[in-house]
């Protein structure tokens, strides 16, 4: 093989293994470490913000490779794209992912107008996904490492940048990849998973969200907590802190466990039910995304509605602006603002952002 | 691909001559120019013989010329010790400086402020030319010290260093200039000059990295910033880099010699670059071109194109040239040159060409044809 490929090095083991793969496969390897946002603002006559390890990791591991390594402010893009986002989905009362909305909007599409400005031939990353080309046509697949599969957050990928992708991890799991970064003595090859997001170094979205909406933002503002039927149970923090299906921060006293069914922005509320009423028949789905053709109506799919949830099954019901899928077997905790990756075996074939539950 | 190095100001090759004189010093003369005994006394006679060669070619007395460890130590000496001079009296200090000056100087002088003195920094034009109002007001303030650089180091810039230098010594005010793109590119005669302190590096001269000087001419006051010795007059205390020294006084005497016929040539390799870049890329804009420009020194703007990619684009074709300043992390911050002199339009991507005695007119050639491909391919991908 040749050409010239940019690949994404965020400084971890995956992106160091996969820009090791693709130079021992004879390409003209380029990394690229793009700067999502300031991490750390602390003031002083030079800033430290370029100092964050993981681009010192990345660049640390192209020298041990021999290839040229850039740094990409991409900074405003990821803050209007992703962060704002990110924080607006939760004053509306519901859970983003914002992985998928960097993937979706922000990380390839730049990625790929850096690698065309550069003359590259196509672009990689070091994500757990199999892509396989064939003439006029592009599918993405499920990662053979079960485990460590990211397909999920792909969804959103535009169908016409899948004939650029490589994901040279896809076909590998992720103690070969650890052992193959040993191998190759790269420094990164023990550094821990990383799976907080990435932009909230405290892991507590919250502490975000209270930097960045107004002090006395509804969100953040005390509220009811109320049963199916309406009544008054108790009082919540903030709906900000409630995502559906969850059980923490709901206080006590209830006669049987309780968990969040809904959360409405509109009035503060935050419902509550016994588990059986998390459950939804379908879910309806909108900002649909396909990588191929958009599936017909009537179809039988597998369905995934959060990272590492199994797929089920599901027939699509109606499919246009939005779609409606419909379980074989109710399901729990539909979170809207979450993702609904479509596949059909291992095969993902795009899919949408949670509307609501049906 | 055969790289091209066009980067000559921000660091450049050791020449051979220099290596050679450094040698010995590195070996058998290794003494303590301090010891008394024959080692110390070899070595005390190479650190003179270098002070003299370095103080006539620029023109001053040897005395004069003190070795610190680089340009940005000479700079940060010169500003600090005039600061501290005032300091040691009970006044609060008051430091000039150009918009445009190097962060060694414009961050110095910024952090007098720290410990209540004052710094007023002198807007420079896209012509060049200095805001003399808010100068002559500030030298009748009775400032510690003015500091215009004489060549600017991201844009070629030529600030009219002996008028400014004329200007505050009417005003019985001392001058600084930093010289250090200056030397080997333009004629540098001190004592021609009513310049009183002068900083030089020897690296962008074909000297070593972390050489020196500062030239403190006869009666200047500059009072101590490092301790622990007698060195240098007690300005740069520390056991003398006799090597350094010695290199650097060779790299001075040589790019002296040569910058007539030097300025020259680069100055015609420069045109020939700006004339093909100018002809392909009709958009771009010449940073500085009303201005008086050094040889060596060509900035371009180019409004549709994104830095980063720029930069990494020439890198990839084997072509090496610098952008605004770089931190650590290889990120691109603004310019506070381009900002100075032309504001909010200072938009898009900026590269610093900079050339040197290893340049041809074939390496010219190559970098412009790779110049054109990068920014082409750079603005389709904008645009698309």
């Amino acid at each position: 093989m040749s050409g010239r490929v940019l690949v994404a090095m965020s400084g971890g083991v995956d992106s160091s293994v996969a820009a090791a793969l693709l130079v021992e496969q004879g390409y003209d390897v380029v990394g690229a470490t793009m700067k999502t946002f300031c991490y750390s603002e602390k003031a002083g006559p030079s800033k430290t913000c370029c100092g964050l390890d993981g681009i010192m990791d990345a660049q640390r591991v192209a020298r041990t490779l021999g290839i040229p390594h850039y740094v990409f402010d991409v900074e405003e893009a990821f803050t209007r794209d992703v962060i704002d986002d990110f924080v607006e989905e939760y004053a509306n009362g519901r859970t983003p992912n914002p992985c998928v909305r960097c993937n979706s909007n922000t990380k390839f599409k730049d990625l790929l107008a850096r690698g065309r400005a550069l003359g590259c031939d196509g672009i990689a990353s070091g994500h757990y996904v199999r892509i396989e080309h064939e003439a006029g046509a592009s599918a993405l697949f499920r990662g053979a490492d079960h485990e460590k599969d990211q397909s999920y957050f792909l969804w959103g990928l535009p169908g016409d940048l899948l004939p650029l992708l490589q994901f040279p991890l896809g076909d590998l799991t992720k103690p070969e990849v650890r052992s193959c970064a040993r191998e190759l003595g790269l420094t990164t090859a023990d550094k821990p998973e990383s799976q907080e997001i990435c932009f909230v170094p405290t892991g507590d979205y919250r502490d975000l969200l209270e930097k960045r909406l107004a002090p006395s933002h509804p969100a953040l503002e005390p509220g009811p907590i109320v049963d199916l039927a309406g009544r008054m149970l108790g009082r919540h923090a903030g709906y900000a802190g409630y995502t559906v299906g969850q059980r923490k921060r709901l206080g006590g006293g209830f006669s049987e466990p309780m968990f969040v069914v809904a959360v409405r922005a509109d009035t503060r509320e935050v419902v509550v039910g016994p588990s059986e009423a998390c459950f939804s028949a379908g879910v309806e789905v909108g900002e649909l995304n396909w990588h191929g053709a958009a599936p017909e109506e009537g179809r039988e799919i597998k369905v995934q509605i959060r990272y590492r949830a199994p797929p089920v099954s599901a027939t699509i019901e109606a499919c246009g602006e939005s779609a409606r899928l419909m379980f074989e077997e109710p399901q729990r905790a539909v979170t809207p603002g979450q993702s609904a990756a479509v596949y059909e075996g291992e095969r993902l074939l795009g899919g949408g952002r949670i509307l609501v539950s049906v | 691909m055969n790289p091209i190095y066009l980067d000559y100001a921000a660091t450049t090759p050791v020449r051979d001559e220099v290596s050679e004189a450094m040698r010995p010093l590195l070996s058998d003369e290794f003494g303590n120019p301090s010891s008394r005994h024959r080692w110390g006394r070899a070595a005390s006679a190479r650190l003179e013989e270098a002070r003299e060669r370095s103080a006539a070619a620029l023109g001053v007395s040897p005395p004069e010329v003190l070795f610190v460890r680089g340009g940005t130590e000479s700079d940060n000496l010169a500003i600090l010790g005039r600061a501290a001079v005032w300091s040691t009296r009970g006044d609060e200090p008051l430091v000039v400086v150009s918009a445009i000056e190097h962060k060694a100087v414009l961050e110095a002088a910024e952090s007098v402020t720290g410990s209540g003195g004052k710094c007023v920094v002198v807007g420079v034009g896209r012509d060049g030319a200095l805001d003399v109002d808010s100068l002559h007001t500030a030298l009748q303030q009775q400032p510690a010290v003015v500091s215009m650089m004489w060549v600017n180091n991201e844009v070629g810039l030529m600030l009219p260093v002996t008028e400014v230098a004329e200007m505050a010594h009417d005003a019985g005010v001392v001058f600084h200039t930093d010289a250090v793109q200056a030397v080997g590119k333009v004629p540098v005669r001190l004592g021609e000059t009513p310049i009183d302190l002068a900083t030089v590096t020897g690296h962008k001269i074909y000297g070593p990295k972390g050489t020196g000087l500062l030239v403190v001419r006869h009666g200047t006051e500059v009072a101590p910033r490092m301790f622990g010795g007698g060195q240098e007059k007690s300005l740069r205390p520390g056991t003398e880099d006799v090597a350094g020294a010695v290199g650097m006084s060779v790299a001075v005497e040589l790019a002296t010699l040569e910058a007539e016929f030097e300025a020259r040539r680069l100055t015609a390799l420069r045109k020939q670059l700006e004339d093909s870049l100018v002809a392909e890329l009709g958009s771009i804009t010449i940073h500085g071109a009303e201005a008086k420009r050094a040889p060596h020194i060509l900035s371009i703007g180019i409004p549709q194109a994104d830095q980063e990619i720029v930069l990494a684009g020439l890198d990839l074709e084997g072509i090496a040239v610098s952008g605004g300043s770089a931190c650590d992390s290889g990120a691109v911050a603004k310019s506070h040159v381009l900002l100075a002199m032309y504001g909010d339009d200072a938009r898009g991507a900026t590269v610093r060409f900079s050339l040197g005695r290893g340049t041809t007119s074939d390496d010219i050639h190559a970098a412009a044809a790779a110049a054109v491909t990068v920014v082409r391919r750079a603005e389709a991908a904008g645009s698309s």
